[in-house]
């Protein structure tokens, strides 16, 4: 393999190397933060995964987490006997959103980023329709997911691994994740060799919706709130770690462990920044050149990605 | 004379080039334009007022500007989403460079699209070396220009207009049409022109639809994507400008989510990723449409939400419209993104 | 069309129905106001470490309160020094933000909220751990999260304006509101103070309440829609000045500013350029100085001794005349009018 599918893990370890510095960041309550507060992403993130590896792309998955983390919180109140139906709400929801634009994407044979362009402009609409203010609260249970600790160590993370290890296994020892990045190698080889192409790209769609529900579920958890804003630029945020984690754009190659490895760069990147006092106007900046330095390592060898 | 064996040919060519010369897809907006504004004025006569029409004119010509840049980019087959946070930092280098006094205005202004060229030169250089999407590398430009903006205002949006500037633009000639309307179309039509006759605007058609053809034929892709970049810049910073005059000084987000709305007018317009074909005047009608679509929410007195549902509904419905319109000359693996066929990376 | 009518049914309804409610509401935080706290364990010796959470630093009115905060903190030794955090609007990073200023072991947190609801798990943590939390400028809030309340009451600057409004528009007329972000404690404060002052006023009618989200350009754009549907509009109820310059140049290029009376602003100097030029409108003041009174909060309760859950900064109204002593024309509008000394204020 290249060392630029390697080198987000000489990154990581330098900056853990460096971060380890600093004393404040040395506490185990701190790790444990940093890592809880990277969990929605994260999810995110193995989501997007999928749907870069077959050569598409979901912009909508920021604005569907908005939309889950306000249904949510408005249809539990607070209660615990509605956590159930709460969790089957984002779940069907989020799985119908992927569906939809699955099924979008293949009738109307627009570019995947135009259509999930204009699904991520209805799910906003959609969001803010239905409030503009925050409304509700989550449940215990879920805040306990987001939130609380299993044998002392913190759940999210926890989850994060267990739902990484599942998506790890599906793309390499499946059959469907041979398919996905078949698809992603190139879709007319991958329908001549009899793979149907469509089902496929529905499919990933699907996960990542699905991926945004539980998502939504976190965000929901640590915020308490449905606060309708949750999910603004979570989509980028997902996009650009799949990228740093050596996923090439043009899809066919790349893998869930570079995701998570750029996932918790990206946390430690900014516990660092904030435990060093470093003004947010420089943060902003220095996210930015994050950005465009993931593309510039992100070389997909001999093949341009889509616009 | 042709017999009849000969006739079903001719036809069916006869059609396709006509669908090849782009008419029906390049009418096709302008056409959705008069219908939307007619559907409109049922609901409202304010859209049968000039004085109204122009005011909407002039509320999108800042956007509209910045859109011209990004339909030049598209063509070639980038994109700019940087527009955005160009434009914002634009309102506000301007607005302090100009500190009041009218003497200043003409070094501000200058100052100012020389910083917008600068950046957009920046993204050409990082898109022509570079083989990554230029959707998420100008996403992170755009990032990374906030946080300048940021770091130069301290946070506030330090600057003050100099007496006359806004006036200026915002008068109406004949009490009726702004000059900022005015300029705007001006700067469309220039554009139209250039893309139509100038070397350099059949170059980027070349280079956009068929970029192996255009290397042969001796054109440097880097050297052009470089300075279609650059004149997008240029014109975001325009657009910050014309921002300012139009609405002074606000904040130091002024132009947040300029580039989605752009990005609408563009794609509404007939312009696609794919490049090679489109072109600004689609996206002045896709503006347009956009805006009396915006309008018309406002005026119902909807939720003002309701103008990104709106917005998105447009957009899908008409890629895909547009999509339809020309699958009839486009062979299947054309129409996906990922060029896997001979025709690949220049 | 029937939707919007069920809609504007069901909120009659609401409003109806809350208003003796509203009033049994404001009693009841009155009293909570007033409540006073026990700060004994939160007693510790200097030095102090003081935390600023700030749900955001991109919006001129916050950086002048950072700077009294600043201006008060290098004023008391026993302060050594203020950790300033920015969330930039993401609430899920204020909590990130707070639970980092925990880490580092600050003494006390001052803080703004991008959203109030979201934030309280995590200030609660604070608390719990012996960290005082101090609410400053944002909306009172009664919550174990939140120790105590350095705030300006919108309800109070709300009526202040109304009432000038009325009294300016001789006590009748059609006017609209111009409010910001929808939910947040300003807008609801401020149009609930509207309408309990319109209940003296029989022949005032509101006609719209739109949400400008304190954005000048946003404000123009609506009010230039609010004058195509609304062919006469005699008053202005905009309390933000910031907004009240787009809707005065909405009004003013479409010929209709001589038929508006407009409503005082705040202090932003944007809007006091207008004022002193128009010679209308005035201001309610919306101090940035509650910077200066939260650290000052924040001492004393550090020091042990008893303080009210909510301590008030007034509002103050100044009249279109005596507007030139607060404007400064020299500076950019996006800047107030404040008691900082000329070296404290933003650079």
């Amino acid at each position: 393999m290249r060392l630029t599918d390697r080198g987000i893990y000489w990154v990581l370890a330098t900056v853990l190397a460096a971060a380890g510095l600093i004393p404040e960041f040395r506490s185990l309550g701190n790790l444990a933060n940093v890592a809880t507060q990277s969990a929605a992403l994260a999810v995110l993130a193995l989501g997007q995964t999928f749907v870069i590896l077959c050569g598409l792309i979901d912009l909508s998955v920021g604005q569907l987490t908005g939309l889950i983390v306000v249904l949510v919180c408005d249809v539990a109140a607070g209660r615990d006997a509605m956590t159930a139906p709460a969790l089957l709400l984002a779940l069907g929801l989020g799985a119908a959103s992927g569906a939809i634009t699955g099924l979008l994407n293949n009738r109307l044979r627009i570019h995947p980023l135009i259509l999930t362009f204009g699904t991520m402009s209805v799910l906003q609409g959609i969001v803010f329709t239905y409030t503009d203010r925050s409304v509700g609260r989550a449940p215990a249970a879920i805040a306990w997911l987001a939130d609380g600790r299993l044998l002392g160590l913190p759940v999210a993370p926890l989850l994060v691994l267990l739902l990484a290890a599942g998506a790890h296994v599906t793309l390499t020892r499946t059959r469907f994740g041979m398919h996905v990045h078949a698809v992603g190698g190139g879709r007319d080889n991958a329908r001549r060799a009899g793979i149907d192409t469509d089902r496929v790209a529905a499919t990933v769609f699907v996960i990542s919706g699905v991926s945004g529900s539980i998502g939504g579920l976190l965000v929901a958890g640590r915020l308490g709130v449905g606060y309708p804003h949750a999910g603004a630029g979570f989509e980028l945020d997902a996009i650009v770690a799949v990228v740093l984690g050596g996923t090439s754009l043009a899809g066919g190659r790349g893998s869930v462990a570079g995701t998570v490895a750029a996932v918790l760069l990206l946390g430690l990147t900014n516990n660092v920044l904030n435990l060093l006092q470093i003004s947010s106007f420089i943060q902003m900046l220095v996210k930015g050149l994050i950005v465009i330095g993931a593309i510039l390592v992100n070389q997909p060898g001999g093949r341009r990605a889509f616009a | 004379m042709s017999t009849e064996a000969e006739r079903p040919r001719v036809r069916p060519a006869a059609i396709a080039s006509w669908l090849n010369a782009g008419w029906v897809e390049r009418s096709a907006i302008w056409v959705v334009l008069v219908a939307l504004l007619g559907v409109a004025a049922l609901f409202s006569d304010a859209f049968l007022q000039p004085s109204y029409l122009f005011n909407m004119v002039r509320q999108a010509a800042p956007v509209g500007v910045a859109a011209i840049g990004v339909t030049l980019v598209m063509v070639m087959g980038g994109v700019d989403l940087s527009v955005g946070a160009v434009i914002s930092l634009a309102a506000v280098v301007a607005a302090v460079l100009m500190d009041g006094q009218a003497g200043n205005i003409g070094y501000a202004l200058a100052a100012t699209l020389t910083i917008g060229a600068a950046i957009g030169f920046a993204n050409g250089v990082l898109v022509a070396w570079n083989r990554g999407s230029p959707f998420i590398l100008t996403l992170g430009t755009a990032v990374a220009v906030y946080g300048l903006t940021q770091i130069y205002s301290g946070g506030t949006a330090r600057g003050i207009v100099a007496p006359g500037f806004r006036e200026f633009f915002n008068e109406r000639i004949g009490g009726l049409v702004p000059v900022l309307a005015l300029l705007f179309l001006a700067a469309a039509t220039i554009a139209v022109l250039v893309q139509r006759t100038t070397r350099f605007g059949r170059s980027l058609y070349l280079v956009g639809s068929n970029p192996r053809a255009a290397r042969l034929a001796g054109l440097r892709a880097a050297r052009l994507t470089v300075t279609t970049y650059t004149l997008s810049g240029l014109l975001a910073a325009l657009g910050g400008i014309a921002l300012l005059a139009r609405s002074g000084v606000s904040s130091t987000f002024a132009g947040r989510g300029f580039e989605f709305d752009a990005l609408a007018a563009v794609v509404l317009g007939g312009t696609t990723f794919e490049g090679g074909r489109g072109g600004v005047g689609g996206t002045v009608a896709g503006l347009l449409v956009l805006f009396v679509a915006f309008n018309l929410v406002n005026i119902l007195g909807l939720n003002y939400n309701v103008q990104r549902l709106v917005a998105g509904v447009i957009i899908i419905v008409a890629s895909a419209a547009y999509t339809y319109l020309t699958s009839r000359r486009l062979t299947e693996s054309r129409l996906w993104p990922s060029h896997h066929t001979s025709e690949g990376a220049p | 069309m029937k939707t919007r009518l069920t809609a504007i049914c069901a909120a009659l309804v609401l409003i109806v129905a809350a208003l003796p409610l509203t009033s049994l509401a404001q009693g009841v935080e009155a009293a909570r106001v007033q409540e006073t706290v026990a700060t004994a364990r939160f007693k510790r010796a200097a030095p102090y470490r003081v935390g600023v959470a700030a749900g955001y630093l991109s919006n001129s009115w916050v950086v002048f309160c950072l700077q009294h905060i600043r201006y008060e903190a290098a004023r008391h030794k026993e302060i050594s020094e203020v950790l300033v955090t920015d969330a930039g609007f993401n609430p899920g990073k204020q909590v990130a933000d707070i639970e980092d200023l925990i880490s580092k072991n600050v003494n006390l947190i001052l803080y703004w909220p991008v959203d109030e609801k979201a934030i309280q798990p995590a200030l609660e943590k604070a608390v719990v751990k012996g960290i005082p939390t101090v609410n400053t400028g944002g909306g009172f809030t009664y919550s174990p999260g939140t120790v105590a309340n350095a705030f300006i009451d919108q309800v109070v600057l709300g009526d202040m304006v109304a009432r000038q409004l009325f009294k300016d528009m001789r006590g009748k007329g059609k006017i609209v509101a111009m409010l910001p972000i929808a939910g947040t404690t300003a807008a609801v404060d401020q149009l609930a103070a509207l309408r309990t002052a319109m209940k003296e006023f029989s022949q005032i009618e509101l006609l719209s309440a739109e949400y400008g989200d304190w954005n000048r350009a946003k404000a123009k754009q609506i009010t230039e829609n609010l004058l195509q549907r609304h062919p006469r509009i005699d008053g202005v109820f905009s309390p933000a000045g910031q907004m009240s310059i787009g809707v005065a140049e909405a009004f003013e290029e479409a010929g209709r500013l001589k038929e508006v009376v407009m409503s005082p602003g705040d202090e932003y100097n944007g809007w006091l350029k207008w004022v002193a030029k128009h010679k209308r409108g005035g201001a309610v003041t919306f101090p940035t100085r509650v910077g200066q009174e939260a650290v000052r909060l924040g001492l004393r309760i550090l020091n042990g001794e008893p303080v009210k859950r909510g301590l008030t900064v007034p509002s103050e109204y100044i009249s279109p005349a005596s507007i030139s002593r607060y404007v400064e024309p020299t500076r950019p509008d996006d800047w107030w009018a404040s008691t900082l000394p000329e070296e404290w204020k933003p650079k």
